[in-house]
């Protein structure tokens, strides 16, 4: 089972806090318990829940695909798979009561060229999908300096 | 110099065409702004950020235009910077200062100044980022640390014989050491800078001072705050501590606080409206400029600047 995730991990996905907070989740956490128990954060309610993200990532992805620097990365994807693992990881990294079931960032990127362009190519389309969501900006910010670090796993081009 | 900035102007600009197509990946506004000296940075201090819309692996370029005038005197400032792999920075930058008041010199000694004189200033930078990423670190405190000297030679024209009497030499070499951390959750930007310069008036009265004025070095501190208001809009403020080499000089030669110098300050809004450009809008307190010609009063006034970055 963990494998077929592993092999359904996306291009350039961003992940929970570190690779070894991810790793460590993955497999501790049974499959088959999805969702823990979790206090809800104010950040996840500012996104809407659950329900909020589902419907920023579903943008998220047509803009993603429709843009020409990050489109080539995400084409061969399984989109639907990979919309749900950002679902998780942002609920998760946001302290929603989510687990994020995928593999850890430094593994799922490292046979991929992503270099720091095209991860603030992401970082921009997943501000205008925030800003056509209506998220405040303060928010976005929030979100983003929980996603930032993963610079250090996620860009494999130096 | 001069053609050393035209050729430069000339090469960002021919590599602006060449480049075009490849998309420069900095996040906006992140490259920070020109300063009057050049280099990347607020309006009055550099950054350790490094110029242009490059990030690791590209080269991108920027050119700029700055206007700012106070009660008595005006500068302008144009130059541009490249890029290179978000690693080094090269910058060159012409000042243009409108020194007319200087006029009334001619009635302390006989200066021979001529009136509306300009005094004109090229600056040459270099800056490396040693360590740190002032924006995607985002979970430790460590900052963009960079290094960086500013090579600057100044023309005083007919108030050579000024410059002659005050000692100051007409070049001089300033040397920094910048830090830089957005603390992204928050919006907030800090940068702190160490320079290490005996300029005056940045160097636009030259460098050091006959005695008994200081002629020594002097380390001073810069501060740059910034609030990011949305993506594309902040709103910050500016302090720079100066030397203050020509006092002591000016006292003994009977001008009393006439050749004084103050700490420059600024509040700013910057604004792109696009990933090419920026436009910053500044209200500066520059403190005394030879309040000697100028009524002891301070100078303030407006600092508009607009650059183009790819």
């Amino acid at each position: 089972m963990k494998k077929l995730l592993a092999s359904f991990v996306p291009a350039l996905v961003l992940a929970a806090s570190t690779g070894i907070t991810c790793s460590a989740i993955a497999q501790t956490a049974p499959a088959s318990t999805a969702a823990p128990a979790k206090a809800s954060s104010a950040l996840f309610d500012t996104f809407g829940g659950k329900v909020g993200l589902v419907k920023l990532m579903d943008d998220f992805m047509v803009r993603l695909l429709a843009d020409t620097r990050t489109g080539p990365h995400f084409k061969p994807t399984n989109q639907h798979r990979v919309k749900e693992q950002l679902v998780d990881q942002f609920c998760f990294v946001m302290g929603g009561p989510c687990v994020y079931k995928g593999a850890d960032m430094k593994s799922a990127h490292a046979n991929l060229d992503i270099t720091k362009g095209d991860f603030n190519a992401l970082v921009e389309v997943l501000q205008q999908a925030m800003d056509a969501q209506g998220i405040a900006f303060t928010a976005q910010n929030q979100l983003l300096a929980k996603l930032a670090p993963m610079h250090r796993d996620v860009i494999t081009v130096q | 110099m001069k053609t050393l900035t035209t050729a430069l102007l000339i090469g960002a600009a021919g590599l602006a065409c060449t480049t075009a197509q490849a998309d420069t990946g900095k996040l906006l506004l992140t490259g920070g702004v020109s300063s009057v000296d050049g280099s990347a940075g607020g309006g009055l201090s550099p950054w350790a950020v490094i110029g242009s819309n490059a990030t690791t692996g590209e080269i991108g370029g920027s050119a700029f235009v700055t206007r700012t005038t106070t009660q008595d005197f005006g500068m302008n400032v144009y130059g541009a910077a490249v890029g290179i792999k978000d690693r080094v920075e090269l910058s060159l930058a012409r000042q243009d200062f409108d020194a007319t008041p200087a006029l009334a010199l001619n009635g302390v000694a006989p200066f021979g100044v001529t009136p509306g004189q300009h005094i004109m200033m090229d600056v040459m930078g270099v800056k490396v980022k040693v360590a740190g990423d002032a924006v995607l670190d985002s979970d430790t405190l460590m900052p963009q640390i960079a290094v960086g000297l500013q090579y600057k030679s100044v023309t005083p024209g007919s108030l050579s014989s000024v410059f002659n009497f005050l000692g100051t030499k007409t070049n001089g070499t300033d040397f920094y050491v910048s830090a830089t951390k957005l603390f992204l959750a928050q919006g907030l930007l800090v940068n702190a800078t160490l320079r290490n310069t005996n300029a005056n008036q940045n160097g636009l009265l030259g460098f050091g001072s006959g005695a008994p004025g200081k002629d020594s070095r002097s380390w001073v501190p810069e501060v740059s705050l910034a609030y990011l208001l949305r993506k594309n809009w902040a709103i910050g403020a500016e302090y720079r501590v100066k030397p203050n080499n020509l006092e002591d000089l000016g006292q003994a030669a009977g001008l009393g606080k006439g050749l004084a110098e103050d700490a420059w300050k600024d509040v700013f809004v910057a604004w792109a409206p696009n990933k090419n450009v920026s436009v910053t809008l500044a209200y500066a307190d520059l403190g005394r400029i030879v309040p000697g010609v100028t009524a002891a009063r301070n100078q303030s006034g407006y600092y508009l600047s607009a650059q183009f970055a790819f």
